[in-house]
């Protein structure tokens, strides 16, 4: 008999909570999908890399899971109140607590168990999709195949089971707190409006949004850590305290009989957004938080991804490269291993030259973005030891200038398909990388190189900003081309090897390559005990690029692109998996309240119905409260977010040399978050139409 | 049953409402003709299942006849759509129930008011007309409180003040003594009785509960869906008209005050 009045209310609970089941199934299904490429990463097989991946998602599934514990523990003491006059009936027929509990633990667990097995299913169809678009990524072909694997099944009932267990345990401690009369009571109580100190609260209202144009206003410029925890601190008091301020404000300006109640339907309105945020306020300030955090995420993914699809492909121009330290090396190792695992159509080795200055390595540090004024010194000129200093200890710049003959020059655009370039023997060229080529305009007029003998000076010929692999290879960041009389005064500084194959090559040609480099040529990162070797200052430097950077001697295009779109994928991945999880966890609260709303309180519209609005004003009356409640936490959210976001795309878009409009990023969050949010809100407008004209028509 | 000496105000003509499906109908009103005079106060009395609510429904305009006319004045309501059924409720109804239908994210004049906004009055007239309603229902001082913090009684007075605002053609009112305590019933009663001898309202107000209905001008007994009976107060005094009530009910076996 309890078990078939379980299954029955829970059948029940099925279309009262639709929205909640959804949300439920798509987050299995989303985590399904994603634990498996912990398990079933065949791209990792494919690629025979290391992966970052499985770190990445796990840590992702820590805040997925937190935030759906949250969900659930909400969901089932939401129904909880709801129901609490039914169990009230329950405990009065004499059954007991112990057993009550157990019943709607059983209810919840089936409620939950159906969403699950809906949720693998649906798992295992997105994680085909997943796939085939992380191949995509990589450029590799994936062949659809559907399998199981222990481990993503086991994983992903461990984390949605301890999220079930973990939100009931929390609730039975409720449930023996329980008596009748409190059970009985619950069902009968309306919202309470409590209005106290509400001319206090207001002014809650104007400091949120002096606080937001603040924060605004000085985001960008915070300098320590503590300026921006009391800034953090500050942002996260101040979405809670807006929902205390914005509903004191509504309810002081109806008492205070301001024009506008007077008009239509507005009293109604007002009121019932100020009480239902009223009671909301903490829930409100978490769904803000979430939004936040959620279109913060997505927009990261999405700068990365535009990364990938943009400025990547432009990083490698060359089939492959090799830097070396030594400029007599006549990379016959290096050659043996090339022509072993790819047809080599041409060589083509020359060297970078020094004249021993740095004044290119200064106007860097001084002119650009990057560095803004850390290397002046007070009286406005360059502050000459700083950059010495800088340029001996770290892997940004070369010590000493670097400078490239115009014919080797020429050589190398002609392999890249570029049209050569002509140089008079008066003049010299700044090949720069694409998105420092308006910085470094200024170089033409700043810049004294002599020529072939000391006291005439090289005019500027221009500055050229087209792909010229100048992560360190074709100098940092920077080449000045001269002609081939000057550079001869000059003393080579390193060698590089530019090779041109046709066909593609083995999958592992560079670390066959990495593994002939001597233990003093490999890159810092993977040799920390080594710095005493890096004394003479002779290693590869990797140019100004910041967050993504990648300083390594042997280049080889075909293996690297892949290699690090799945790192980036590595990144993007984890982050659109929160983002979508937070979004859709937070619109499935906002939709259950409004739909219990509206049936708890559709009374209300029946009674608006009796005082003569017609059916058509009552729904578009439910579509400006349900607009204005579901815009509500989206905008501020959207408006606390953007400036970060724009803050942080601005700095990617500088570092990286994307080319995008910083503003692209947001928008396009906002437009893929605004979509989940339709379809949610659309769900809930229709079914509270429904609950509503349901009443009105069955009077 | 008219009383030829004043208008038809309200003419119900032989109206019929069914229930169910082909194979199992419910008569829930069996061909019911009455009127009602301008500023008259008619109580309809019937046990459960009598058809009174659905009598009030259907004059109500919530509900629809199987069969029949309802004229008000000259217009007939049953001819209608629903938006000019919308239009018609505003412009002509009041209603109060036993369950008051207070907005209760509203404070007791917000109640008022909104009623009036919705008619799309202006700024200075909703303000007068609502204070001038709080007066007149004595529920001044507590124009500010919320419903959960005031009485039955004063919430059933709001909802009159509510009902009447926009001086409707009818109030209608569904057992609005039903949740309410004796000393709250009987004011609310005299405030009816006011209502209707001072400022004219008519009003049709569905009860089973005698005394209730013992301050009425004109009462309809309804059994089984059909009126059987009807009782004129003409100048008879309360008392002796609550006893002519009880007389009717006992008729019937005392089924109404079991009902209660």
């Amino acid at each position: 008999m309890l078990a078939k009045l379980g299954f029955r209310n829970m059948k029940r609970s099925m279309r009262d909570y639709t929205v909640y089941m959804l949300t439920m199934t798509l987050i299995t299904a989303l985590m399904y999908a994603f634990n498996s490429l912990i398990f079933q990463n065949e791209l990792i097989k494919q690629l025979e890399t290391d992966s970052i991946m499985e770190m990445m998602i796990g840590f992702a599934t820590f805040f997925i899971m937190l935030i759906v514990v949250w969900l659930i523990h909400y969901m089932v003491r939401f129904m909880l109140e709801k129901r609490s006059g039914e169990f009230g009936i329950y405990l009065l027929l004499g059954m007991k607590k112990r057993t009550i509990s157990r019943l709607y633990m059983q209810e919840n667990l089936l409620l939950g168990g159906v969403s699950f097995l809906a949720g693998i299913l649906l798992g295992i169809l997105l994680q085909q999709v997943l796939m085939t678009v992380m191949f995509a990524m990589v450029r590799m072909e994936y062949r659809l195949h559907i399998s199981f694997h222990k481990g993503t099944i086991l994983m992903t009932t461990l984390c949605y089971g301890g999220c079930f267990l973990l939100a009931l345990l929390r609730c039975r401690r409720k449930f023996k707190k329980m008596s009748i009369q409190s059970l009985m009571n619950a069902r009968r109580q309306n919202e309470e409006i409590r209005e106290k100190n509400e001319e206090v609260k207001r002014i809650l209202f104007p400091l949120s949004v002096i606080f937001i144009l603040m924060f605004w206003r000085w985001f960008g410029g915070l300098e320590s850590t503590e300026e921006t925890l009391v800034f953090l601190t500050g942002l996260v008091l101040t979405i809670y305290l807006f929902y205390i301020g914005i509903s004191a404000w509504i309810i002081c300006y109806v008492r205070g009989k301001g024009e506008g109640i007077y008009r239509g339907q507005n009293l109604f309105l007002l009121r019932q957004f100020a009480s239902k945020i009223r009671t909301m306020q903490f829930t409100m300030g978490t769904l803000t938080a979430l939004f936040t955090l959620a279109l913060m995420g997505a927009s990261i993914a999405l700068m990365f991804s535009e990364y990938e699809n943009t400025v990547l492909d432009d990083k490698f121009p060359f089939d492959i490269q090799i830097w070396s330290g030594d400029t007599e090396n006549d990379f016959a190792e290096e050659k043996k291993v090339i022509e072993e695992n790819a047809k080599v159509r041409e060589y083509f080795a020359y060297h970078i030259y020094t004249d021993e200055e740095n004044r290119v390595n200064t106007f860097a540090l001084t002119h650009t973005k990057n560095y803004g004024t850390i290397f002046w010194a007070e009286d406005g000129s360059p502050d000459s030891v700083k950059i010495k200093n800088f340029l001996q200890n770290q892997n940004v710049y070369y010590e000493y200038d670097t400078y490239m003959g115009i014919s080797d020059y020429n050589h190398l655009r002609k392999m890249l398909g570029y049209r050569e370039v002509r140089l008079n023997p008066d003049e010299f060229l700044v090949q720069v990388k694409p998105r420092l080529a308006e910085e470094f305009q200024e170089i033409c007029g700043d810049m004294e190189i002599w020529g072939a003998q000391k006291g005439d000076y090289l005019k500027c010929a221009g500055v050229c900003g087209d792909s010229f692999s100048q992560d360190g290879h074709n100098g940092a960041d920077y080449v000045i081309v001269v002609p081939d009389t000057v550079i001869k005064r000059m003393k080579p500084y390193y060698l590089e090897l530019a090779v041109k194959v046709s066909g593609g090559v083995s999958k592992d040609l560079r670390k066959k390559l990495d593994a002939l480099l001597r233990q003093e040529d490999l890159p810092f990162a993977e040799n920390p005990g080594l710095e005493d070797l890096y004394e003479d200052g002779n290693f590869l430097r990797c140019g100004s690029d910041n967050i993504i950077n990648y300083a390594v001697e042997n280049l080889v295009r075909d293996n690297l692109i892949p290699e690090v779109k799945y790192m980036l994928a590595s990144l993007i991945i984890p982050l659109f998996y929160i983002g979508l999880v937070f979004v859709c966890v937070a619109v499935t609260v906002l939709s259950v309240q409004q739909l219990s709303d509206s049936a708890k309180y559709r009374y209300r519209y029946d009674v608006l119905a009796k005082l003569g609005l017609e059916r058509g004003q009552i729904n578009r009356l439910i579509l400006k409260q349900l607009s204005a409640y579901y815009l509500c936490p989206a905008l501020l959210a959207v408006i606390i977010s953007g400036k970060m976001i724009l803050y942080a795309s601005r700095i990617f878009v500088e570092m990286t040399g994307v080319p995008a409009s910083p503003v692209k990023f947001f928008a396009r969050s906002i437009l893929l978050f605004f979509s989940i949010y339709l379809v949610y809100f659309m769900v809930t407008y229709v079914s509270f139409k429904r609950n509503v004209e349901e009443k009105i028509a069955g009077k | 049953m008219s009383n030829p000496n004043k208008n038809n105000y309200i003419r119900v003509c032989d109206i019929e409402k069914y229930y169910g499906n082909a194979s199992n109908v419910t008569k829930a009103i069996d061909r019911v003709s009455f009127h009602v005079e301008k500023g008259e106060f008619v109580g309809v009395m019937g046990a459960s299942g009598s058809g009174k609510t659905t009598l009030l429904n259907v004059l109500a305009t919530i509900d629809r006849v199987t069969a029949g006319h309802i004229y008000y004045e000259d217009t007939d309501i049953t001819e209608m759509n629903e938006d000019k059924l919308s239009d018609f409720r505003k412009k002509n109804l009041g209603f109060v129930f036993q369950e008051y239908n207070l907005l209760d994210t509203l404070t007791i004049e917000e109640n008022i008011v909104l009623a009036l906004t919705l008619q799309d009055r202006g700024k200075k007239e909703i303000q007068e007309e609502s204070t001038r309603m709080l007066k007149l229902l004595r529920i001044e001082d507590i124009r500010d409180k919320f419903p959960y913090q005031v009485s039955g009684g004063q919430k059933q007075r709001c909802a009159c003040a509510r009902a009447l605002v926009n001086h409707p053609k009818l109030l209608l009112a569904d057992e609005p003594t039903g949740a309410l305590d004796s000393r709250s019933a009987q004011t609310l009663l005299e405030t009816f009785t006011d209502l209707n001898r001072n400022m004219g309202a008519t009003i049709l107000m569905v009860t089973h509960d005698a005394f209730s209905a013992s301050y009425c001008s004109r009462i309809l007994f309804l059994k089984d869906g059909k009126i059987f009976h009807e009782l004129v107060r003409g100048d008879a005094p309360g008392r002796s008209f609550l006893q002519d009530i009880l007389d009717v009910l006992s008729l019937t076996g005392g089924e109404l005050s079991d009902a209660r």
